[in-house]
């Protein structure tokens, strides 16, 4: 890579989990092919800021208003989704671009006054739905749209198991602060990803196990448009097989949770399973194998280089704001829905 | 005269095990008790979250983390799961937290397994115990055991320790790691599993919890607990290989073989040093969880294959765990439990097994 442009100066705020894990390495990488700058980390928490400022050579601020005060053109937000909206509309105030984390809000009625303050400033907003950016992911789009094996009939997705995130704190967990359990966690991504390769449900039922907390376990069976059925399990209790199973007129596709660049295809008439890596395409002549396509973090980078190349271009990014708000809205009409599961 | 307000919280530390949480979700809220989850990480939260409680984060094995945990509680249940070392130390830790945070009475969950896995005809609470079985969790729980009637000489905190058997249920392993068997065709059992099974369903446990944390005269005393009905291996597995579509043929018949100390007991010892327990405070849990596998996979270490080897079938195979359970020809009795604590379990064999398998289909997304 050798951009032609300067690096995007960028705050990133929030020095949790997400940003230790999946943040700082994509950074550090940006920084080394000069696409970014990191010029400031913020987090209230000094043990959490500094080590992650000193790896990024970025200030170490305390507030946002002392990072945005740095001037910055992109602010990725990683933060508690309690704290979103006010994080993002600071940051349109202060004329910048913003890359905000799912969910895009802690609520349908923050993330809308998020993409309304994106609009009002003409600043870009992004949506931190970054699995669009999974090659396995987009050639499932492609399936479906162009029918390559006829038309979905239905699919079956199996995700999470039991919980390993490294949350620093019990604010996961806690309903003022995250106000929704393994849908609002995990199932906002898959929700997104069938709202993209399928469009707009016409119908759906949810159940969940959540008593007066924040649910482990969770059903959602939806139909859409033209016919397709699916059936999607969520678990942050128990081990799921984790993968999706996509049933066409004349094949079926295994998609396993985050392989970013595999899919399994079993053709009705072959009887045999290709278990494929995904890889940039062969010409129709002989030639050396291709480069493989991004896997799971390389999908994260791509992400951030998106954002910082539709900051460039003036453009849209990939993963708009307004898509993250419709992802949320979707989960929060799944609440409003809900019937319970049996408890376990 | 004015009395202080009885305090209903209940801790339970190790909330987030398989015990732990049927514990917290088993009694939270009756006879007005709130449970006070006390869990070591903020991730082990994510089940117990399905309900708003008032949980604590702490260490086990940190005892000034620990007591600031407990305080307020006249009442602690332990089933926190450690390695031997880990064992031994948290029944330490344990009494001296209570003891410091007031705590009047600790539940300690011991284990059947104080006794052998193939416990000898005629065992009872008041045989006998030894640390020198084969498997180290045994002589762990019975050390941790001894220390806790040690410490509780000085009288600052009662101790009842309860000592299940097999406890099945929903979230079991001898309900998951049985159907994984067999579904990878490696079950196998001995004598066609006519070995006792001295099963307890997890909610017939959380009864005997109860009662351990309320009935006077329960302190200082040990109780072994089971289900009311004497059931075997066979009893046990067959229904599951059935739910599963799978016959009685599916569980290979293996012959007796000699009982070999665990090869992990070395590593077991290890971790009851205290290099390794200053150590281990520093070492992530995950690296410990791979230590761990690693160590549980040492016995029986999958053979290489070539280009030129064609897949076999997986051979049938027991863990030493489960040889010796098998083995086993004597149903513990609950009579001192039924005698002093008034313990009859409430959920029937037939009953409970049909639960755990409702919520293995459940858990595997056919429900």
């Amino acid at each position: 890579m050798n951009p032609p442009h300067a690096p995007v100066p960028l705050a990133l705020v929030g020095c949790g989990a997400v940003s230790r894990l999946f943040y700082r390495p994509a950074l550090r990488e940006l920084k080394r092919h000069g696409l970014v700058d990191v010029i400031a980390v913020v987090d209230p928490r000094t043990e959490a800021r500094d080590p992650l400022a000193r790896e990024l050579g970025a200030a170490a601020c305390a507030t946002l208003d002392e990072a945005l005060a740095l001037r910055p053109a992109l602010v990725a937000i990683a933060t508690p989704p309690a704290l979103h909206r006010a994080q993002a509309e600071a940051s349109f105030a202060a004329a910048c671009a913003v890359l905000c984390e799912k969910p895009l809000a802690a609520n349908g009625v923050d993330a809308d006054a998020i993409v309304a303050a994106a609009a009002r400033s003409g600043r870009l907003l992004a949506a931190g739905h970054y699995k669009r950016f999974f090659p396995a992911h987009r050639a499932l789009k492609t399936l479906i749209e162009r029918q390559t094996f006829g038309p979905l009939l239905e699919a079956t997705l199996f995700e999470g198991g039991k919980f390993s995130w490294p949350a620093a704190t019990d604010s996961f967990f806690r309903r003022e602060q995250t106000p929704g359990g393994v849908l609002l966690d995990i199932g906002v991504h898959a929700l997104d990803l069938l709202r993209w390769w399928l469009g707009d449900p016409t119908d759906f039922a949810y159940a969940d196990d959540a008593l007066d907390g924040l649910e482990a376990n969770a059903r959602l069976e939806a139909t859409f448009a033209d016919g397709a059925r699916v059936r999607l399990r969520l678990s942050r209790d128990w081990r799921t097989e984790n993968v999706y199973v996509f049933r066409f007129a004349r094949a079926v596709v295994h998609c396993r949770v985050n392989a970013s660049n595999q899919l399994e295809i079993t053709l009705d008439d072959l009887p045999l399973t290709l278990a494929a890596e995904l890889r940039h395409p062969l010409p129709a002549e002989p030639a050396p194998p291709t480069r493989a396509l991004e896997t799971n973090p390389q999908a994260f980078i791509a992400q951030l280089i998106d954002v910082c190349a539709a900051l460039r271009e003036n453009r849209a990014p990939f993963v708009p704001g307004a898509e993250g708000a419709l992802a949320l809205r979707w989960v929060e009409a799944c609440y409003a829905r809900r019937t319970a599961l049996p408890l376990h | 005269m004015k009395t202080e307000p009885r305090s209903l919280d209940w801790a339970v530390i190790g909330a987030s095990g398989f015990i732990g949480l049927r514990a917290v979700e088993g009694l939270h809220g009756r006879d007005g008790v709130n449970i006070r989850p006390v869990v070591r990480a903020a991730s082990s939260l994510a089940v117990l979250a399905r309900r708003r409680l008032d949980w604590r984060i702490a260490d086990p094995r940190d005892l000034p983390a620990l007591a600031e945990a407990l305080r307020g509680c006249p009442v602690c249940i332990h089933a926190a799961l450690g390695d031997p070392g880990q064992i031994e130390q948290m029944a330490t830790v344990a009494y001296l937290a209570c003891a410091a945070a007031g705590v009047r009475r600790l539940v300690w969950l011991s284990s059947a397994s104080v006794h052998g896995q193939d416990a000898a005809p005629g065992t009872d609470e008041s045989s006998p115990l030894h640390d020198r079985h084969p498997l180290a969790y045994n002589n762990a729980k019975v050390r941790a055991e001894r220390r806790l009637e040690h410490l509780a000489r000085d009288g600052r905190v009662e101790v009842v320790r309860l000592r299940p058997g097999v406890v099945y249920g929903p979230r079991s392993r001898w309900i998951t790691d049985a159907a994984a068997d067999l579904r990878a065709g490696r079950a196998g059992w001995l004598e066609q599993g006519r070995g006792v099974c001295n099963a307890i369903h997890v909610d017939n446990l959380v009864h005997a919890i109860r009662l351990a944390a309320i009935i006077p005269g329960a302190a200082g005393q040990a109780f072994l607990v089971g289900d009311a009905e004497t059931v075997t291996w066979r009893d046990f597995l067959l229904p599951l290989a059935a739910h599963l579509g799978l016959p009685a043929s599916a569980f290979a018949e293996l012959p007796p073989s000699e009982i070999i100390p665990e090869r992990a007991a070395p590593l077991a010892a290890l971790t009851r040093t205290r290099v390794y327990q200053r150590l281990g405070d520093a070492v992530p849990d995950r690296a410990k969880r791979l230590v761990k596998g690693l160590a549980a996979a040492w016995p029986a270490p999958a053979p290489a294959r070539d280009a030129w080897t064609l897949p076999s079938p997986p051979a049938a195979r027991l863990t030493l765990e489960q040889t010796l359970l098998q083995r086993c020809a004597w149903k513990l009795p609950h009579a001192k439990a039924a005698r002093l604590l008034g313990y009859a379990p409430p959920v029937p064999f037939a009953a409970g097994l049909a639960a755990s398998l409702e919520w293995l289909d459940f858990a595997e997304g056919r429900k």
